[in-house]
């Protein structure tokens, strides 16, 4: 419903034709939808650990004739501000891992600025050819990150590492947060830090770069690599989340990119949706959280695949 | 089985208090001005703006019909008492919580003598404010 709710008013506006000027009811029309919107993805978004920007941005950059870099910084204001509000609610119940959020977040913001600077200069060099081809990558990754989800089942919920590195054992990565579906508390530890950090420039490299913001792929990292427990990866993904593309979005914002009376109504839907998304979090079971992660990640890489074969290939497909 | 909740460290509590309150008045000023936004006052006119940017124009021609060149910088900060601005102004404010609270967070770790975690925040803040000076190279 969601996503056929911005096809539908996104759909709307997406044709504007040079001499015509958008009316006022118009204008105030697409400032409502998009505050509607964009407080639904915002819930759905921290519930699922995941960037608003996954699902912001594939159906922008699908369905208007917006400048992507225009949609890129938007998309990365949709995916930090959910992060950002939820940050308190999150850091109070100890959900967040400060240590995790700190060792994670060197890496993941030094990608995301080299992210941000590489979209802008590549803009103009590479083209739709080269956006296709590293649109439908990713669209890939996702999909198996989706199938890694699927399959793992009740372990990924509360995972225990079978090996435990030497350096993650140093660097004292571990801890323990309130379960409140089993009314317990829950230790973790985490392993694979090293493998994790190189990741992590990578994911803030993506991130940064198409305005994504890439949650879904930090909360499987977090999850599947460093096995922590989903809902600590959930939590720390939409911190880090909010992190990286606080660097990033500087990039974009001094470029001119973001512009703000467009921005504005999808900013404050992340916040009031952001604050819904932390509180329900912290009631929900884990495993309802993996499924509307697994449901978001199939649905945003069909779409990252399908704009990538369009751009690449030059073929139109006609779906979505 | 433990049933007591585990306290949150006083670093993360910083952090995510400093995060949370900054978003909160940077979205109370995107919404003051945006509302002035709409009353007219403006750096430049909203349906400029929104008309340009549904149109499907590049940054740079949307500027370029704008202000005759993109703002390379904080445009905003020099016309904060328009609708337009105030709003650019409250986005940003909202983005920049995030460095004085990974300083401040850190200081707190450094005072817990967590100086690896400490370091790792600090540090964190220093790449934020990279981005932040726009001290990126950026194309001409």
């Amino acid at each position: 419903m969601l996503i056929v709710g911005g096809y539908i008013v996104m759909g709307v506006f997406s044709e504007v034709q040079s001499t015509q000027t958008l009316s006022a009811t118009s204008i105030w029309l697409i400032i409502v939808g998009s505050f509607l919107i964009s407080t639904a993805i915002a819930t759905l978004a921290v519930i699922g650990g995941i960037g608003g920007g996954v699902i912001f941005t594939p159906i922008m950059l699908g369905f208007t004739s917006l400048d992507s870099l225009v949609i890129r910084a938007t998309g990365l204001v949709v995916a930090m501000f959910s992060g950002l509000i939820s940050t308190g609610p999150f850091m109070k119940s100890k959900l967040a891992d400060i240590k995790l959020v700190f060792y994670c977040g060197v890496p993941i913001t030094f990608g995301a600025l080299v992210g941000s600077v590489s979209a802008i200069y590549l803009h103009e060099s590479l083209g739709e050819i080269g956006d296709g081809a590293v649109r439908l990558s990713l669209g890939i990754l996702m999909l198996v990150v989706a199938w890694f989800l699927f399959t793992g089942g009740g372990k990924t919920e509360y995972p225990e590492p079978e090996r435990i590195d030497s350096l993650s054992v140093k660097l004292g990565l571990n801890g323990s947060y309130w379960e409140e579906s089993l009314g317990k508390v829950v230790h973790y530890q985490l392993t694979r830090s090293f493998a994790g950090a190189i990741i992590f420039i990578a994911l803030g490299f993506i991130g940064g770069f198409f305005g994504l913001g890439g949650g879904a792929f930090l909360t499987a990292t977090l999850n599947l690599v460093m096995m922590a427990p989903v809902k600590i990866a959930a939590a720390c993904s939409g911190v880090l989340l909010a992190i990286s593309n606080a660097t990033a979005i500087w990039t974009y914002i001094t470029y001119g990119a973001l512009i703000a009376v467009f921005a504005a109504p999808w900013m404050l839907g992340q916040v009031v949706g952001g604050i819904l998304g932390a509180h329900l979090l912290i009631r929900i079971q884990a495993g309802f959280v993996r499924k509307i992660l697994i449901g978001i990640l199939v649905i945003s890489s069909i779409k990252l695949i399908v704009r990538g074969i369009e751009e690449a290939f030059g073929i139109n497909i006609p779906i979505l | 089985m433990q049933t007591k909740k585990p306290k949150a460290p006083l670093a993360g509590l910083i952090y995510g208090e400093i995060v949370y309150w900054g978003v909160l008045v940077g979205s109370l000023i995107v919404i003051i001005g945006s509302v002035l936004a709409f009353m007219g006052d403006n750096f430049v006119p909203v349906s400029y703006w929104m008309t340009s940017v549904w149109k499907g124009e590049t940054v740079a021609q949307a500027w370029q019909g704008a202000t005759g060149a993109l703002p390379n910088g904080h445009w905003y900060l020099s016309c904060l008492t328009t609708g337009d601005g105030l709003t650019a102004f409250g986005i940003s404010l909202g983005v920049f919580s995030v460095a004085p609270a990974l300083f401040l967070a850190g200081f707190a770790l450094f005072k817990e003598k967590e100086w690896l975690y400490g370091s790792l925040a600090v540090f964190g803040g220093i790449i934020v404010m990279i981005g932040v000076l726009g001290l990126a190279p950026m194309p001409k």
